[in-house]
């Protein structure tokens, strides 16, 4: 579904991703782990296509599509979303006509969906609120969820679920990005994703696939992502690099 | 002479030594450029407007095929209709000023120019000495008028200065919502609008005022406004200019007189083109209890230039008032000056506070909704609308969302 190749990206002319090469297949849920400032969120941004994170080289496929140069909305309108780490404010607008919008851009009708969206989500009471003004850590994280799923990617990118988050809101997160990536279906999973995780909480409800450590800028390390942070738990990311060499 | 004429030549004779003053602010306008307005026929029925006019009303707020408790619609020099629905009559009056002082000339004595100087500068001068009508409203003692008042002023020749003077009184116990649409019909001519409007608000009335303004890119505008407050009065003004204008030059100012007074102003201003528009409310807080709030929201594009003022004057300790300009440029040829005052007279314990900020849409909100599917140019709109929308205390919901449909329909093609 999303194939990663050779990318180099800089921002503001540093350059934080030195050659990811990445494939995510369809119905699967990647993790990607590495300390602080390697450029995790660099890759998701990058892969959104945010402006200011430029891709200087390498290219990017979406079910075989090159999309390196498409504009953000257009990759969005293909399937691509994300939830970001930090929900700027966006004053004015209330998180039902948010709501409204993406499922009206991504043409569904059925406004009942947002509703029901938002009990699963405990962000009823948001709704009249505007996006992410006066949000704690938990309320954004599952707004941001929330917006998701009624976006209702092919391919979702989540920025550390948990960060912020007490457990019993993790454990409502846990089980949208569940839903989102159709985590219990056997046959029939679609929906692919990547997901940044620092603590590690959230695998016990995605079952993902497959882990990647990002560390100055490259992979180093791909595998079952259980053993990739039970490695890192107990060894530091320092043996990731050791590893590699 | 009369003791009523005796006070109208004394007006007249202020007004005649204040023709060449020049306004504290905003750009000095040529008068004598211009002609007076003609009078038009009358009508007697809403059928009888043309659908040009009626254009012109719509897009400055008043939806003349839906009349509402109380009509009056004035076009060039004359009050053409007023009307008040059957349900209603008894409960408010709504005609022409002139008329008014012919039937009730103890308006004289008590309302006309008491609370605005007729020599506040040429503009007043000429308002009194080239009067062109302007409604007279008064809401009865412990009225309920549910449904708004519409009162439209409009212009429809080249040229022309019209210079109109409304009263509006609301009575103690009185509540009310009037929209006030004002337009020309030809949108690209030039020409000059006075307004002087008085308001006096009796022991607990509530007043909420909406007006919108739809002028040419070639026309003046100069609002005079004053309202006076008793005990337990409710007002709250939103003026919403969303069409380029030449210049626009309005600071009105809100006396509360009575305790517990509370007054909010509301600007919602769109400026485009080579619109310079200087914008501002004064607050006067001056018995215990009183409170109020003057916010605005500017967006300013193309060449446009527009200053936001605020005053607040604080005369007693029990008072509270909040003034808040916020604005975004959208061009670089654009200004947005914002000039906030706070005052306060022997009364340390008042609480004033003061909340500015101009710059441009972030960025990072722009690309948060484009990673949602929007276009750029739609987040911007959708943004830009969303700056505009404020929550206005005590307006009626039907009138909030008319406010924000107007924002919506305006907005659309912003960029």
């Amino acid at each position: 579904m999303l194939h990663v190749e050779n990318l180099k990206v800089t921002v503001e002319d540093r350059l934080v991703l030195d050659g990811v090469t990445l494939e995510v297949r369809e119905g699967e849920v990647h993790v990607l782990l590495g300390p602080n400032g390697v450029g995790k969120t660099t890759l998701l941004m990058a892969i959104m296509g945010v402006p200011g994170y430029r891709i200087v080289s390498g290219r990017l496929f979406f079910n075989g599509e090159d999309i390196t140069n498409l504009d953000m909305e257009e990759r969005a309108k293909k399937g691509i979303g994300i939830a970001f780490q930090k929900m700027p404010p966006v004053r004015g607008i209330s998180l039902r006509t948010m709501g409204e919008i993406i499922l009206r851009t991504h043409g569904v009708d059925d406004l009942s969906l947002l509703e029901n969206a938002a009990h699963r989500l405990d962000c009823f009471y948001l709704l009249s609120r505007e996006v992410g003004v006066g949000f704690s850590g938990g309320e954004a994280k599952r707004a941001e969820i929330f917006q998701l799923l009624l976006q209702r990617p092919l391919f979702s990118m989540v920025d550390e679920p948990e960060s912020g988050v007490d457990l019993d809101n993790i454990a409502l997160v846990g089980k949208a990005l569940k839903e989102l990536f159709e985590r219990e279906q056997v046959r029939t999973k679609r929906r692919s994703g990547l997901v940044i995780t620092h603590t590690g909480y959230i695998l016990d409800y995605l079952n993902a696939d497959q882990g990647h450590v990002l560390m100055n800028g490259r992979i180093v390390c791909s595998g079952n992502p259980r053993d990739l942070f039970e490695d890192i738990r107990t060894k530091g990311y320092n043996e990731c690099l050791r590893c590699e060499r | 002479m009369s003791a009523v004429g005796d006070i109208l030549q004394t007006i007249k004779e202020k007004a005649e030594g204040a023709l060449a003053k020049k306004a504290a602010f905003g750009p000095d306008v040529d008068l004598s450029r211009f002609y007076e307005c003609s009078p038009q026929e009358r009508i007697e029925s809403l059928d009888e407007v043309s659908s040009q006019l009626k254009e012109a009303a719509l897009y400055a707020g008043v939806e003349l095929e839906n009349p509402g408790a109380g009509t009056y619609l004035q076009v060039d020099r004359s009050a053409v209709y007023e009307r008040v629905l059957k349900p209603f009559e008894g409960k408010l009056e709504i005609m022409s000023v002139r008329r008014a002082l012919e039937v009730y000339p103890e308006i004289v004595s008590k309302y006309w120019w008491k609370l605005i100087p007729v020599d506040t500068d040429k503009y007043t001068a000429f308002a009194e000495l080239c009067f062109t009508e302007g409604y007279f409203i008064r809401v009865f003692a412990h009225q309920k008028v549910d449904i708004p008042l519409q009162a439209c002023l409009l212009i429809s020749e080249k040229s022309r200065v019209q210079s109109v003077h409304n009263v509006v009184i609301l009575e103690e116990g009185a509540e009310a919502n009037i929209i006030t649409g004002c337009a020309s019909v030809k949108g690209s001519e030039e020409g000059v609008h006075i307004g002087v409007s008085e308001f006096y608000l009796e022991r607990g009335s509530r007043l909420t005022f909406t007006m919108i303004h739809n002028w040419g890119e070639q026309f003046h505008v100069r609002p005079r406004t004053a309202i006076r407050m008793e005990d337990d009065a409710f007002y709250s003004s939103t003026y919403v200019l969303m069409k380029p204008v030449a210049s626009l030059q309005t600071f009105p100012q809100a006396f509360l007189e009575g305790e517990n007074a509370n007054a909010q102003f509301q600007s919602i201003i769109f400026a485009k083109g080579h619109s310079h528009i200087d914008i501002g409310s004064t607050l006067l807080l001056k018995a215990a209890g009183c409170r109020g709030n003057s916010i605005s929201r500017v967006c300013a594009v193309d060449q446009a230039e527009v200053y936001t003022r605020g005053r607040l004057i604080s005369y007693h300790d029990d008072t509270q008032a909040h003034l808040e300009c916020k604005g975004i440029l959208f061009s670089p040829g654009a200004k947005i000056i914002s000039i906030p005052e706070l005052e306060v007279h022997g009364a340390p314990k008042a609480r004033l506070s003061h909340e500015a900020a101009v710059g441009p849409l972030e960025e990072e909100t722009i690309n948060y909704l484009r990673a949602r599917g929007l276009k750029k140019e739609e987040a911007l709109s959708l943004l830009t609308r969303g700056f505009l929308s404020i929550d206005i205390p005590g307006i009626p919901s039907l009138l909030k969302t008319y406010i924000e449909e107007i924002i919506k329909v305006t907005s659309r093609d912003i960029m």
